[in-house]
Parts: structure tokens; C-alpha cells; sequence
């Protein structure tokens, strides 16, 4: 049974304008231990995917309008509130992009962190904890992420740390708690060119260590590459391909992953590539079938009429295009 | 939260004294260039000061006797010096309306104006907040609608509008409260402990006395809260939508923080701050506001007082009155300043200096 | 050449009227602040033909009918008649004038020379000309306007003139204050220093290059301001400084009307009601014309 599974998820926010049909049928598996790696352009949906799973969406505007979301075979989307906050507690955890944004600017870094072990209540050992033991665990999270003086960042409120280091302390909240599954959006895309590869190593260390599950997500093919084992490959709210990393970066099969490795600058090659012509699409008036068929130069006329499922191209490689029904 | 100790070993060493002295400073050049203006304005009466004060039925010798004694008959500068000289002793003239010295009349009414003032606060403050943190969590509820209307309508309404219609509703038409003073007639006051009627009869064992005089408290206090409770209200109600709204409220969800714990330490503590900063400059407001009440309800406090001297062209008391108020907002200005840098770190660590 | 200028002046007005259309779509889609603006129109209007729409206008001033004394609200009464006779609903018409008329002279007397000091002031921010200016203005600030206007108010004569000229002399500061913030903020702007370099005239740095970008709060705060000095004179003609009796003044009206509540109630809630209704509709004003200014975040 893996860890977390994702079906056919509908999710989609009310506005002013009209409804935004953001998710159009997401499916996303991650396995125990494994590493599983979701790549996109901005707007495509990853973030809510996240949102969803976390139940965090602001629920006036956003809507679940139909799916599953299966961790550990309980439905997510189906749970009581008590039993969503204990999940929070105890099995998933997530980082988010904007370290500055996710601190709370009027409470120093060890309250934040205290507050986060108190309500956790000790992880999975069960048993209250005290505040000596608390103040322990703050001090080895801290540690652990490779902040020096962990005991004075404690005092610090979050404007008085750099970039990196309060992203260090958002990976100290995350995993402080023995959590089976990171969430990670794009947790080094705000941070200095030169920090992030510092940042991103100590989280592998880190993850590897605690054999948590993650989901990172990223539109950096160098983060793909080097951490994670699976890759899926989202636009414009549904996935289109999934594969070990390895084999879909070597051979992408779904036009629209083709276009996004042609668009990476490489050093030796073509140069720069034009990109892939077309704008994402208004998910006002979202394109019928398929949502990437008006861009694609291999459109065929059932593209239009139903979003594809995944076909198998190959060994645990899959690709939701018509192009590969047989 | 802060520990007492360590802000204030903070504090000691560093540029927050430095801050408040320097306000303090700046106050007291404030309060010495208030005292000139309302000097100036008291003495610059068209016609005869004396005889604007002490009414036409004095006669030459008692104005003259007046004359002397505040040294009209010299000039500007030298009657200002008289006064200053005065004030650093204590003594700020005697009141040609009742006849004593002002000091002795600030003393007396000054804490009747204090314990309303007091009691409108707390009521502003409780009320307000909890109107503008459910407006605010529950935002486009009903209550958010009712509590939008009773804003706009609060913040419209003149204080002594409101003074007479809750007088009209409460008083009159209801019989629930009294409208007149602080006590009736009927009843003896306790013996004056702290000049709080309420306090001073609890002190003295007058249970019975104390309840009445908290409701004659009341309707003077609201009417003077309503529009504290409006603005205030709102601007918290708006703080806390926007704070609502912020990543870091989110991820406090994430890491699985306490509800309660989330709305009433991490969510309130960002959303007071503006309405805190407010505070100061509504304190201004409501000590204005208070002359109208307690004309409305004839409570025999300092603003009324206020008004009496000024009605009758009291020039000593006039001139006290005015510096006592403009103390009384330097000072609470001030106090709103530290609270802001008690409560908001990054003002504190500006102050500071890092 | 004079083509040339009557047609960058034809365009320069073409470009003010898209502008003001622009505020006006953004204006309107605040249907309360609409609400107030039309509200103040009916009101101003009223006040200004208040000869001419009331049904007893005579009875606005000096008047005794001592055989209609204290009716209540009627056909031919609609607000009543207060104790001595007079048609309330005239009188508060009337009211209206006169508030009206107060807020626009103390605001024209008082706004002028606060902006143009602030002006000053920010330009030699640093210097012993802000030192002096904003200092003075600390002073005036450092009670509520009540409290002074009282104390001018009853040291002169009570009357309508001297109320106006009072709180007039107390309202120049506020707009120091908010003129200096924006002014000495502006001062290190690029585009002053330009303007330095090529040789302007203070005069025109001054209103030229600074004064346009401090309209937009001076125009807010003179909406709001409205409210807030009708709202002070009633206060002070409530308590009996002000405009004297005869002349309608609706903060009179309700002193004297509270003096007979409960029975004739009318006489006191009709003008404290069109005191409320006037600083509504001003305060709604004001804060549609806040959102239209206020820049739209990205």
C-alpha cells in the first residue's frame, strides 16, 4: 500500500470572475521511503496539490469538488478535523517556499518551535513531554539543519536572520516532530543562488536519515536530478508523466515534458531554445480534453474531446497523451 | 512572551531610556509652548479681564483687588512670569468662580472625570476587541454585517448625541438607569479614599452605595465608549482579516499548533498593534468627548469644570485646565509608545538598534 | 507656436478627463460611498435653496407661535414644532446651511496655510524653519481641538463668525502635519533635485513638483474633515457657544430639545439625526475617495 495516494483529484476556487477549475483529476502516488519529485510551471497547480493534502486550502474560495486522497488507506478529504490535526501532528509535515512569509515576525524562533512540540504532543513515543526535553529537541533541530549557535537563534525573532537561516529554522519546525511525509514546495527557490545548494544537500542528509517520504516540489531540473527517485510532471492541473527520474529525463514521452527539457539552457548543445509557444491556460475557460492540445504540435481530434488517462510507454513509465493509447 | 527582567536589563543598556527621556524632553518643550498659547488666549480678552470675570454686579474696589492680585495691569510677559513662578510652587492662581484655589479644585474633580474615563476604557476596550477579533474570524457573517453598521453609525454619531439618546432610551423611557451625578441626592457618599465613588464605597463597606454608584457610571461611560468601540473595533476587525490571510498563520495549521492557541497568541498579538497605535490619539477624543457628557449628565468631574471656567472667562483655572490636559495626553501618548514596543518586536529592535 | 500650446493644453485636458472617468468607475463600485455622495448633494442642495423648499422658511429665524408650541410630527409639521412654535423640519434645513457654511470656511481658511507651511516645512526639513514650524504645530496639537475652540470660542464674543474663525485657527496644523510627512519624504526624490539643479524657484518646486503629489490625502482628509467640524460645531453650539438663538444651528436645536424629552421628542432626535446623516454620508465620501486613491497591489 503506498504511503500516500492521490485520485482524481477536482479542486477549484471561487472568485469574482467565476470558478477557477484549478485540479482537473490529479493522481500522485508516493511510496514508503521513497522520493518522489513533482515538477511544473508556476500556476500549475502544485501548490494547491499540497494545500489540498495538508486540508489547509482557505475553504471560502477554494472547493474540492470530487477525489481521494488515500494516506495510509484513510481518506484524507474524508476525515474529522481531529483527525486532520493529529495527522499534521504526527505524520506529514511540510516546508513552503517563502521562508520570510511562513515565520511569524512577532515571536522569536524558539517560541514558534516550543509552541509546535508542545501540541504535538512527543511524536509517535506518545507521552507528554517536559519543558526541558522540549527545549532539547528544539536545540538538536536546530542543530540538526547545521545552524551553529542554535541556543542564540532561539532569542532571535525571524527579521533577524538571513534567508538561509530562517529557511533552516523552517526545516528544524518541519522536522522536529518523527514525521513519516515532507511536503516540500520549492524550498530553495526564494533563497540565494548560493545558499540553496548548501540548503538542499542538508535536507537530503536530513531526509535521508529520518527515512522520511518526500514530496518536493520544484521547477528546477537540477533539484530533480539529484534528489529525488520519481519524477511527475504536472500542467496546467493534472499530470501528464511519471517515471523514475533517471528514465524521464532520458527519454520524456508527453509533448509537453518533450518541450520542457528542449527549454533547459544546457552548456554544450543548441543554445537557448524558443520555449514552447502558447501561454498556460485560463482556468476560467480551461481547454477542453486534454488542456495542453492547443500548444501541441502533435494535436489530434480526440485531444479535444477527453482529458487522456496514463498509458504505459514503458516499465513504470507513464504518459496521460493519446499519442501512446495503443 | 517577554520576561520583565530580562527587557529590562534590555533596556538599561541600550537606546530605549535614551528614547523615553528624549520624549519626556521633548513633552515638557511641548507643554511650556501650550502654556504660552493658552496664557495668551486667556489674557487676550477684548475688553476689561476683571470684569469678564467676576460679572457686572463687582464693584470698583473688588475689581481692582483682582487686578492687583493677577497682576493684569502689567504687561503680558511679566503676568506669564508671575504665573510660571507660581506653578513651580504649586500654586496655580485661585479660581474667581468658586473661590478657592484651582489646586484644590483639580484635586477634587479630577478623579470623578478619572473613574469615568477609567471605567469607558475598559468597556471600550473589552467590548471593541471582541467585537472587531469575531467580526474579523467570522468575516461576512451576520455579525460582521451588524457589527459594520454599528461602526459607521458610532463613529457618525456626536458623543452628546449619543449621551441624550441612551439618557432618553435607559433613563426616561426604561427607568433601568439613572441619568444625574454619581450618587442621588439621597444617598451619602462614602468618605473620600481614592475619589473613586465606587472604589471609596467598597473600601468603606457601603455595598448598597457602591452598586448605585456603578450605575450611575454606566450610561455616562458607554456614551463616551461608543466611538472607541466602533473604530477600534474596526480597525482590529480589518487586522485580523489581513493577518488571516498570511502564509505564517497557515503553516501554524501545517505544524499542527493549537486552534486556540493560534487565534489568541499568534493572530492577536500582530492585529492589536494598529489599534494600540491608535489608542493614543482616541485618548485625545475621549477626554473631549467627556466635557459634552458630562455636561449631559451633569457628573461633577474635571471636564465640567472645565467648562464652567471657560463659560465664565475663569482665567486661572482656564490656563490649568488646558496645561492638565495636555500633560495628561503627553503622558498617555508616551505610555502607548512603549506598550507598541513592548508588544511589536521589530519596533523594539528598531529602537533598539538591532 | 500657439498652435502648439492650445494643443498640448487640449490634451492636457483631454488626459484630466480620463482621469477623473478612471476615478469615477473606481469610485462607483463602492455602493456606499455612492450612496453618501448623493446624500450630500440632496443635502446640499436643500441647504442652498433652503429659502425656497421649506414650507415655513420665515420660521427659521426669529419667530413665536406660542399656539403651535410643541406639536408633534404632522402633515403640515413634518418634523414637529419646537416650544416656542417653530417648524422643526424648516429649521433643520436651515441647520444644514449653517453647518455647511462652517465647514467650508474653516476649511478654506485652515487648510490653505497648513498645506503651504507642511510645504516648507519638508523642503527645509533638517533645518531650524521646520524646527520652528513643526514645533509650533506640536503646540497647537497637544490638546484636543475641543479644548481650544472652547477656550477661543468663550473667551470672544458667541457667535458665528468667531466659531468659524476659532476652529479655523486650530485646523491648519493637522494639515502641516500630513503635508510635511509626504513633503520631507519627497524632498530627497529625484525629481526635486532636478528641478533644483535647473534653477527653479522654491515657489515652484514647492507647488509644481511637490504639491501634486500630496493632493490625494489633502483631498481625503478635507472630505472626512467636513464631518469632523460639523461635527465640532455642533458640539459647540450644543453647549451654547456658537451661533446664538435665533439662528438655526442643529446642536442648539438638540440642547434645547433635550430639555423637553421624553414627552416632545421630536424636537431633539430630528436634528440629532440630520447631524448623524450629514457626517455619514461625508465619512462615506471620504473613504470611497481613500479607496480610489489607494494604489492597487500588484
Amino acid at each position: 500500500m503506498a504511503l500516500l495516494e492521490a485520485k482524481d483529484l477536482h479542486v477549484g476556487y471561487r472568485t469574482f470572475e467565476g470558478y477557477l477549475h484549478v485540479l482537473n483529476g490529479v493522481k500522485i502516488e508516493v511510496d514508503e521511503g521513497e522520493r518522489v519529485g513533482l515538477v511544473g510551471e508556476t500556476g500549475c497547480g502544485k501548490t494547491t496539490t499540497v494545500k489540498t493534502i495538508l486540508r489547509v486550502l482557505p475553504m471560502p474560495p477554494a472547493q474540492v469538488q470530487g477525489g481521494e486522497i488515500l494516506y495510509r488507506g484513510e481518506d484524507v478529504l474524508r476525515m474529522s478535523a481531529r483527525a486532520v490535526r493529529d495527522l499534521r501532528r504526527r505524520e506529514i509535515t511540510a516546508i513552503f517556499q517563502d521562508p520570510l512569509q511562513a515565520l511569524n515576525p512577532m515571536f522569536t524562533v524558539g517560541t514558534q518551535l516550543r509552541d509546535i512540540l508542545k501540541d504535538s504532543m512527543g511524536g509517535r513515543d506518545g507521552g507528554r513531554l517536559t519543558k526541558r526535553d522540549i527545549e532539547k529537541r528544539c536545540i538538536v533541530a536546530l542543530q540538526e539543519t547545521g545552524m551553529p549557535d542554535p541556543e542564540r537563534i532561539m532569542t532571535n525573532y525571524p527579521s533577524q536572520l538571513s534567508g538561509g537561516m530562517r529557511q533552516r529554522v523552517c526545516i528544524a519546525e518541519a522536522l522536529s516532530r518523527e514525521a513519516r511525509l515532507l511536503l516540500a514546495d520549492e524550498p530553495t527557490t526564494n533563497l540565494d543562488v548560493t545558499i540553496q545548494d548548501q540548503i538542499l544537500r542538508k535536507l537530503d542528509e536530513l531526509v535521508d536519515e529520518k527515512g522520511t517520504s518526500v514530496l518536493m516540489i520544484t521547477h528546477s531540473m537540477g533539484v530533480v536530478r539529484d534528489l529525488t527517485q520519481r519524477l511527475y510532471v504536472m500542467y496546467a492541473g493534472s499530470m501528464v508523466e511519471t517515471a523514475r527520474t533517471k528514465e524521464l529525463l532520458a527519454r520524456p514521452r508527453h509533448p509537453y515534458t518533450q518541450g520542457l527539457m528542449k527549454s533547459v539552457p544546457r552548456l554544450t548543445g543548441e543554445g537557448i531554445s524558443e520555449g514552447i509557444p502558447g501561454r498556460i491556460p485560463n482556468y476560467l475557460e480551461p481547454p477542453s480534453g486534454c488542456r495542453f492540445h492547443p500548444r501541441c504540435e502533435h494535436v489530434m481530434p480526440v485531444c479535444k474531446e477527453a482529458i487522456p488517462p496514463f498509458y504505459a510507454v514503458d516499465e513504470d513509465h507513464f504518459a496521460a497523451c493519446y499519442l501512446y493509447r495503443s | 512572551m517577554l520576561s520583565p527582567s530580562r527587557v529590562l536589563e534590555g533596556a538599561v543598556k541600550d537606546t530605549m531610556l535614551k528614547y523615553i527621556g528624549l520624549r519626556l524632553v521633548q513633552s515638557v518643550f511641548v507643554l511650556f509652548g501650550l502654556s504660552i498659547l493658552i496664557f495668551f488666549i486667556a489674557r487676550v480678552v477684548p475688553g476689561d479681564p476683571a470684569r469678564a470675570m467676576m460679572g457686572y454686579l463687582a464693584t470698583q474696589d473688588q475689581l481692582q483687588a483682582v487686578r492687583v492680585e493677577m497682576h493684569l495691569d502689567k504687561s503680558f510677559p511679566v503676568q506669564y512670569y508671575y504665573w510660571l513662578r507660581g506653578l513651580l510652587h504649586g500654586d496655580l492662581g485661585r479660581s474667581a468662580y468658586t473661590k478657592r484655589p484651582v489646586v484644590t479644585d483639580l484635586a477634587q474633580y479630577i478623579p470623578a472625570t478619572l473613574e469615568l474615563i477609567l471605567f469607558a476604557t475598559l468597556i471600550s476596550v473589552v467590548l471593541g476587541q471582541a467585537m472587531g477579533i469575531l467580526a474579523g474570524y467570522f468575516r461576512n457573517s451576520w455579525f460582521d454585517g451588524v457589527s459594520r453598521l454599528v461602526s459607521y453609525l458610532g463613529i457618525a454619531t456626536p458623543s452628546f448625541v449619543i449621551a441624550i439618546l441612551l439618557m432618553f432610551f435607559f433613563s426616561q423611557v426604561l427607568h433601568l438607569a439613572p441619568s444625574v451625578g454619581r450618587i442621588p441626592i439621597m444617598m451619602t457618599a462614602p468618605p473620600t479614599v481614592t475619589g473613586f465613588m465606587v472604589l471609596d464605597s467598597l473600601l468603606a463597606g457601603q455595598f448598597s452605595t457602591a452598586l448605585v454608584a456603578l450605575t450611575h457610571l454606566v450610561l455616562p461611560a458607554f456614551s463616551l465608549a461608543v466611538i472607541h468601540i466602533a473604530q477600534e473595533g474596526r480597525i482590529t476587525r480589518s487586522s485580523i482579516v489581513e493577518n488571516l490571510g498570511k502564509d505564517y498563520i497557515t503553516m501554524h495549521r501545517v505544524h499542527g499548533i493549537r486552534t486556540s492557541r493560534i487565534v489568541f497568541k499568534y493572530l492577536l498579538r500582530p492585529s492589536i498593534i494598529p489599534t494600540v497605535t491608535v489608542m493614543g490619539l482616541d485618548f485625545a477624543f475621549l477626554m473631549s468627548n467627556a466635557f459634552l457628557v458630562e455636561l449631559v449628565f451633569m457628573w461633577p468631574g474635571f471636564a465640567r469644570y472645565a467648562l464652567t471656567t471657560m463659560l465664565n472667562k475663569d482665567l486661572n483655572a482656564m490656563v490649568a485646565v488646558v496645561l492638565v490636559i495636555g500633560l495628561t495626553f503627553a503622558v498617555v501618548n508616551l505610555l502607548v509608545d512603549i506598550l507598541i514596543t513592548f508588544l511589536d518586536p521589530t519596533v523594539r529592535i528598531q529602537r533598539r538598534g538591532g | 507656436m500657439r498652435q502648439e500650446r492650445k494643443a498640448d493644453f487640449l490634451a492636457s485636458l483631454a488626459q484630466r478627463r480620463r482621469t477623473l472617468a478612471k476615478g469615477w468607475y473606481k469610485y462607483s463600485r463602492n455602493p456606499l460611498s455612492v450612496l453618501g455622495l448623493v446624500v450630500l448633494v440632496l443635502i446640499g442642495l436643500a441647504a442652498a435653496l433652503a429659502p425656497h423648499i421649506t414650507p415655513y422658511p420665515a420660521q427659521a429665524g426669529a419667530y413665536t407661535d406660542f399656539q403651535n408650541a410643541g406639536k408633534p410630527p404632522s402633515f403640515e409639521h413634518f418634523f414637529g414644532t419646537d416650544r416656542i412654535g417653530r417648524d422643526v423640519f424648516t429649521r433643520v434645513v436651515f441647520g444644514y446651511r449653517f453647518s455647511l457654511l462652517l465647514g467650508i470656511v474653516v476649511l478654506g481658511l485652515g487648510v490653505a496655510p497648513g498645506v503651504v507651511l507642511g510645504l516648507i516645512a519638508g523642503y527645509h526639513r533638517g533645518t531650524w524653519v521646520e524646527a520652528v514650524i513643526m514645533r509650533t504645530t506640536d503646540v497647537f496639537l497637544a490638546v484636543p481641538p475641543l479644548v481650544l475652540a472652547l477656550a477661543i470660542t468663550a473667551m470672544l464674543t458667541p457667535n458665528l463668525l468667531n466659531e468659524m474663525f476659532a476652529i479655523a485657527l486650530l485646523w491648519w496644523p493637522w494639515y502641516c502635519r500630513l503635508v510635511f510627512a509626504v513633503s520631507s519624504s519627497l524632498r530627497s526624490q529625484f525629481f526635486v533635485r532636478e528641478a533644483e539643479l535647473s534653477g527653479a524657484s522654491e515657489a515652484h518646486i514647492l507647488f509644481r513638483e511637490m504639491l501634486p503629489n500630496c493632493l490625494a490625502p489633502i483631498l481625503t482628509k478635507m472630505t472626512l474633515d467636513m464631518g469632523i467640524v460639523i461635527l465640532l460645531g455642533a458640539s459647540l453650539s450644543f453647549i451654547g457657544l456658537g451661533a446664538q438663538p435665533p439662528t438655526p444651528c442643529l446642536g442648539t436645536m438638540v440642547a434645547d430639545g433635550a430639555k423637553r424629552l421624553p414627552g416632545e421628542w421630536w424636537g431633539t432626535i430630528f436634528p440629532a439625526l440630520a447631524i448623524v446623516i450629514v457626517i455619514l454620508a461625508f465619512n462615506l465620501v471620504g473613504d470611497g475617495l481613500r479607496d480610489v486613491f489607494a494604489v492597487e497591489e500588484v
